[in-house]
């Protein structure tokens, strides 16, 4: 891959991409962390400071987006924000992060209290949804409404739970922190939680979009080669129109990322294409089960992992609580109408 | 006819790109957009034919219309993403749709498309120019998004054909000088081939329209008898056996690019309806619970969502490519999305606290209309079943053999 080059475009990672996930398959979270490293996949949008590419968002799209399509069992969207996120305030972190020497995941849940010491800061509180939390090095955690702290899981006091959550292949651990005491310059700066939720929301737009591919090529396979009754299966039109809305969702998740990381978009941009990955994403790996039939059901196909996947990641990016809010800003920007004229 | 008092056309010297000319659309329909026309206004009465004609002539003067088309033939020779700005701007505000939205959005395109020279300058300044309607003859009473069931025929006798049949859901031809008629010219079991299209005049002896009462009280729909119409070749558009294709490209355009502000207006009434909930004080206290928050930002995502769908069509169409069956995939979007708003609205407007403020009269008469319309919209252009099979047939091409 070249990286030189001026018209570098998002998709050439995309076949990368791809290819290393295949390559990930047998491999343990840390070998796969080093090949994933290997390949420039984990400094996509970390700077060349800390050994990144210091490429925008939408080069990142592509890479989880083929993640998401190879069920990759590796926190990469964890890893990808976390190299750029942690490049200024630790720097050597993000360096390991990116290198694929460390194992570093976010904890999208969260209710912790942070108490200042001199040069320490103690951390009370539950966090959950940690993907890989077990085998981590480091836990990025949210402290209040918009900070965030970087904790090294060999710290006294946290308490790792089995995991729970749909997705088996990358498992979401509750995590509990008894007077975890790190130093003070572990704590991130005010804001940096929305930026990260918001570029989260982005990619995991794209991790759905490459498992609803998946899943509709494995349905669109299957009803056309699987025969009942003497015929294909999508002979029957209710087949050929579940399949054609499935389509419809998917492109409608296409098109929503490309113009969230457009020139003009903004949290409104990308909030929707999140919230459309879900709503269409669930729809279409649900279609796929179903027309899967009782095979659906079978570890043989793996259209019910990718289902796991995609509530995972809704649920990962609290969906019902980012469409309440979207609803409620819109609503709250509106004035009143007044008696002459809605016009504006 | 009408005459509509504009100020001088915004866009007339052409020199003015991107965001000044975003800036100059939005600033002459804002300050000429009469008030009557606005449904989102207390002073709203639906404009009469002539105010229509007046006010959309005014526009193409305003460079409003015929944005993309060129200027040899009275466009104004921008590009598909000034288009798109002009529609971004036409649907911020609650106007009327065209009353001659076939001529420019359908008849026009085609005739650019297969048309011969002396066609296209003489039928295509006659759309912008606003003196030639056109309407659309496509449906018949035995076929209706089956094209390929047409019946009515069309014989050629040296230069001048005879058309013998009729057409249903011709919306519109009861104001229109011209159709755009589908005709078959060989036996009915060629079903796609020999179909040829004509301009045919409406006021040509042996044409007579029968306009049909529909769901919002209007007579928008006709019906559209033709009894041995003389139609001379130089009113038939591309080659006889090329009817077919033509109509696949002109259905593939109208499902892809026609009226590409919806999104923009859709966004416009959601805007009206929220505003006029806030001046109710039941409804303020609504809208402002976590139920119809949620309600109301699904609607914002199908609104995103289906921006998202046209700005991807506008960046196929500018790098050359054809929007072919995709075109359906945004018509499926914005048909059912609408559907869901529009009942939304009612049941949020019909929840208004006694007496109905003034804002939420306004609203209902507005969605009331709309509700109705918008059953329509996954009929018209293509039933919501048409789609999905174009979907299956044509992008996922599955097989439908045994």
């Amino acid at each position: 891959m070249t990286l030189t080059g001026e018209g570098l475009q998002p998709s050439e990672f995309a076949v990368t991409a791809a290819r290393a996930v295949a390559d990930c398959a047998d491999l343990s979270l840390r070998e796969q962390a080093r090949h994933l490293a290997n390949d420039g996949l984990l400094g996509v949008m970390a700077s060349h400071d800390v050994g990144g590419l210091d490429l925008p968002l939408a080069f990142a799209v592509p890479v989880v987006a083929a993640a998401g399509a190879g069920l990759l069992g590796f926190p990469l969207m964890e890893a990808l924000l976390l190299g750029r996120v942690l490049q200024e305030t630790q720097p050597r972190t993000a360096e390991a992060v990116v290198s694929g020497e460390m194992l570093a995941t976010i904890a999208w849940q969260s209710n912790v209290s942070a108490a200042r010491e001199g040069e320490s800061v103690v951390l009370n509180g539950w966090i959950a949804r940690a993907a890989c939390a077990r085998e981590a090095d480091c836990l990025l955690v949210r402290i209040g409404e918009s900070g965030a702290a970087l904790v090294s899981t060999n710290s006294n006091g946290i308490v790792v739970e089995d995991a729970t959550g749909l997705d088996l292949a990358v498992p979401e651990h509750a995590v509990h922190l008894e007077g975890v005491t790190i130093p003070a310059a572990n704590l991130l700066p005010e804001n940096t939680w929305r930026v990260l939720c918001s570029d989260a929301n982005v990619l995991r737009a794209a991790a759905i979009l490459g498992s609803a591919e998946t899943c509709l090529t494995l349905a669109q396979e299957h009803a056309s080669t699987r025969r009942q009754f003497g015929r294909a299966l999508s002979y029957n039109q209710a087949i050929r129109h579940a399949l054609a809305r499935q389509k419809l969702g998917l492109e409608g998740i296409r098109h929503a990322i490309t113009r969230s990381v457009g020139d003009e978009a903004g949290a409104l941009q990308r909030d929707a294409a999140f919230l459309a990955a879900g709503v269409y994403g669930s729809a279409i790996s649900e279609g796929a089960l179903q027309i899967h039939g009782g095979m659906g059901f079978t570890w043989d196909v793996p259209v019910h992992r990718h289902l796991r996947r995609v509530r995972a990641l809704q649920a990962q990016g609290d969906a019902s609580e980012v469409l309440a809010a979207l609803g409620r800003r819109y609503v709250g920007a509106i004035a009143p109408a007044s008696d002459v004229t809605a016009s504006r | 006819m009408t005459v509509i008092e504009t100020e001088p056309p915004a866009a007339a010297s052409g020199d003015l790109s991107g965001e000044a000319y975003r800036v100059a659309m939005r600033r002459w329909l804002r300050a000429n957009l009469p008030a009557n026309f606005r449904s989102d206004s207390a002073a709203f009465s639906p404009p009469t034919l002539p105010q229509s004609i007046a006010w959309e002539a005014a526009m193409y003067r305003a460079g409003l219309a015929g944005i993309i088309w060129p200027k040899g033939y009275g466009g104004h020779g921008r590009t598909l993403r000034e288009h798109l700005i002009a529609n971004q701007e036409i649907g911020a505000l609650a106007m009327p749709e065209s009353v001659n939205s076939i001529g420019k959005e359908l008849a026009g395109p085609i005739i650019l498309a297969v048309g011969t020279e002396e066609q296209k300058r003489r039928f295509l300044p006659a759309i912008l120019e606003m003196r030639d309607i056109w309407c659309q003859g496509f449906s018949e009473p035995e076929a209706g998004s089956d094209l390929a069931g047409l019946r009515t025929r069309a014989t050629r006798s040296g230069d001048t054909w005879r058309i013998n049949g009729q057409k249903i859901w011709t919306s519109g031809a009861y104001r229109a000088q011209r159709c755009l008629v589908l005709a078959r010219t060989g036996p009915l079991e060629d079903r796609h081939r020999g179909l040829a299209m004509f301009a045919v005049r409406l006021d040509a002896k042996g044409v007579r329209v029968r306009p049909i009462k529909s769901i919002d009280g209007r007579e928008s729909f006709c019906e559209v008898f033709f009894d041995d119409v003389e139609v001379l070749q130089s009113d038939a558009l591309g080659a006889p056996d090329e009817g077919w294709a033509a109509a696949i490209r002109v259905l593939e355009i109208e499902r892809a690019t026609n009226r590409m502000y919806r999104a923009w207006r859709f966004e416009n009434e959601l805007r009206h309806v929220i505003s006029a909930c806030k001046a109710d004080p039941v409804l303020a206290q609504l809208v402002a619970e976590r139920h119809y928050e949620v309600r109301l930002g699904e609607i914002v995502v199908d609104i995103e969502v289906l921006k998202a769908h046209v700005e991807t069509a506008v960046d196929a169409l500018v790098n050359g490519d054809r929007i072919g069956a995709r075109g359906s995939l945004a018509k499926l979007h914005w048909s059912e999305a609408h559907q869901r708003f529009a009942a939304l609205t009612l049941e949020l407007l019909n929840q208004a606290s006694l007496p109905l403020h003034p804002a939420v009269q306004v609203a209902r008469r507005r969605f009331e209309a709309i509700y109705l319309q918008a059953r329509a919209e996954t009929i018209y252009a293509g039933t919501t079943e048409i789609q999905l099979g174009i979907i299956a047939d044509r992008i996922l091409q599955l097989s439908k053999g045994k």
